[in-house]
């Protein structure tokens, strides 16, 4: 998901990827899909592999990866960065029991601290692309509160976690339209225009865009100039589907299908990256607070991992 | 991005106007089945109306495409230039045909539509994975059919040999097997089912049988 068009909110990424950490976001709507697990063993894999690897865990309500990664509990996290009480994110680095990946945890947030200005959120994504690290996992939150879809949108690589199930998809869809019409947004400069976008985004808006393609041609029909940055936001927006829990062929298969669907249906390139069979060893592992590939490297769960993780390093280096 | 109708048959089954006729029987089996009735990857995006629209559209493709005469009138009517890709493995190729040519040997020969589309869905999401395997042992066996996303059924329907003695194979039950003739048939039909280099498998699998049945203690 590079390119400069993005819009002036996030003007901050980085133009030249070979400075600094590639950001990688773990997304998926649903809460239980696996975001934690998934982002433990990729960063844990692409430690393994020699790269200088941190993992953050961005779900301030819901933080559980310093579990995954047997991590202690720690004193300050991501939540006192947000809260402004620390300003060096390096600080809040901690080592794992795993060589070469450190995390920063994400423990509970006061009750009392505010949600993140935009503009705390965009700080926040510059310090992780200045951290000593050749990759930042960011594991994000359940939902799709802005917090949560900036994180994602501004990353380098975005990954949508779904499970074989009706709701997980759904949730997945919701997550991925979410984060396409806020990108969408954030890259249309006149000001009717947005607001389009704005009603759009309501499935069930009075002026009957059902679709990306409704709005691309309403914007067309408006703005010309918006319409091709419209049609270029498409093409840059390309986050990558990973199913988790698959039990058979045809489970597996859902992931080509979701990514054929976003191709008819966004009219984006949603890569299948791979996915990780149900395993009975999973649960044992995160009881045991030691990442799947550590605990069992043998294990086909394992093996699948360290593929995605693999197909990760290779591409998207851009 | 263009709406359906205005799509070509290749963009409706997304593959490049170069695709050979594997690429478009599996292009074609994929997309149709993702827009099946009921299919979990339509769910709260197309509804059914939507989706018959598109399957319709998915077969029109495929019933021009499939056919060579049809399909060369049809590229000249829209001005298409077909790069020859099937043999030329420096061509510039997708992603996933290209996976999917790379990974294929033995391809085709499976027998069963379903098990083919299978097999080529691992195939694009990684490769042949039997490489880093040097000794193929029964668990070798099952992590590559598990990497294929292939169930021993699947393989049953197939090569008709019982889910018992593929079971046995994968857990190196030998004395369960019977003779070795057939044990190394029954591997050789395993490996080919799940596009494995036959010979090699069959052989390198062998030796373990033979190394535990000729052993004195038995």
């Amino acid at each position: 998901m590079t390119g400069s068009n993005y819009g002036p909110e996030v003007a901050g990424r980085r133009q030249a990827p070979a400075v600094g950490a590639r950001v990688i976001s773990v997304g998926g709507g649903k809460g239980g899909v696996g975001k934690s697990f998934l982002t433990a063993n990729i960063a844990t894999c692409l430690a393994r592999a020699g790269h200088r690897v941190i993992a953050v865990d961005s779900d301030l309500e819901g933080a559980n990866l310093h579990t995954c990664l047997g991590a202690p509990a720690p004193v300050e996290s991501l939540a006192d960065f947000v809260a402004q009480r620390v300003d060096d994110l390096g600080k809040l680095i901690v080592d794992t029991p795993i060589p070469g990946l450190r995390m920063i945890a994400g423990t509970h947030a006061n009750l009392s601290d505010a949600q993140p200005t935009h503009l705390r959120r965009v700080r926040l994504m510059r310090a992780m692309r200045r951290l000593q690290a050749d990759f930042v996992l960011l594991d994000l939150g359940a939902g799709v509160h802005s917090a949560v879809l900036d994180y994602f949108l501004v990353a380098d690589e975005g990954l949508v976690v779904l499970s074989p199930e009706p709701t997980s998809v759904e949730n997945a869809y919701t997550f991925l339209r979410a984060a396409f019409y806020r990108r969408m947004r954030l890259a249309m400069v006149g000001h009717g225009v947005r607001k389009l976008v704005t009603t759009a985004m309501d499935q069930r808006n009075e002026r009957g865009l059902r679709t990306p393609l409704d709005l691309l041609r309403e914007i067309e029909a408006i703005d010309s100039a918006d319409g091709a940055r419209f049609v270029q936001t498409m093409r840059e927006f390309r986050p990558r589907i990973v199913v988790n829990n698959v039990r058979t062929a045809e489970d597996i298969k859902l992931g080509f299908a979701v990514s054929s669907v976003c191709r008819k249906y966004f009219g984006i390139e949603a890569e299948y990256l791979g996915y990780v069979n149900q395993d009975d060893d999973v649960r044992l592992s995160i009881a045991n607070r030691i990442p799947l590939v550590e605990y069992r490297p043998k294990s086909d769960a394992s093996i699948y991992l360290e593929r995605i993780a693999r197909k990760l390093s290779i591409t998207g280096g851009q | 991005m263009k709406p359906l109708d205005e799509l070509d048959h290749y963009e409706v089954l997304e593959i490049p106007p170069g695709a050979g006729f594997d690429d478009i029987e599996r292009a074609y089996r994929m997309t149709r089945a993702a827009y099946t009735e009921g299919s979990m990857a339509l769910y709260s995006i197309f509804n059914h109306d939507d989706a018959a629209v598109i399957r319709n559209r998915i077969d029109e493709a495929y019933r021009i495409l499939a056919d060579p005469e049809v399909r060369a009138k049809y590229d000249a009517e829209e001005g298409i230039t077909q790069i020859p890709q099937l043999d030329q493995p420096g061509a510039p190729i997708d992603d996933a045909a290209s996976a999917a040519r790379l990974g294929g040997s033995g391809r085709g020969s499976a027998g069963s539509p379903e098990l083919s589309a299978a097999i080529e869905v691992i195939d694009d999401l990684g490769g042949a994975i039997d490489e880093d395997d040097q000794e193929i042992n029964g668990a070798a066996l099952r992590r590559s059919r598990l990497r294929k996303g292939v169930e021993i059924e699947q393989i049953t329907d197939v090569t008709k040999i019982s889910a018992s003695n593929l079971g046995y194979i994968e857990n190196e039950e030998f004395d369960k097997l019977p003779a070795s003739v057939y044990v190394r048939g029954f591997v050789h039909a395993y490996a080919r089912a799940i596009g494995l280099d036959a010979d090699r498998i069959a052989a390198s699998y062998m030796t373990r049988v033979d190394a535990v049945r000729n052993s004195p203690t038995r």
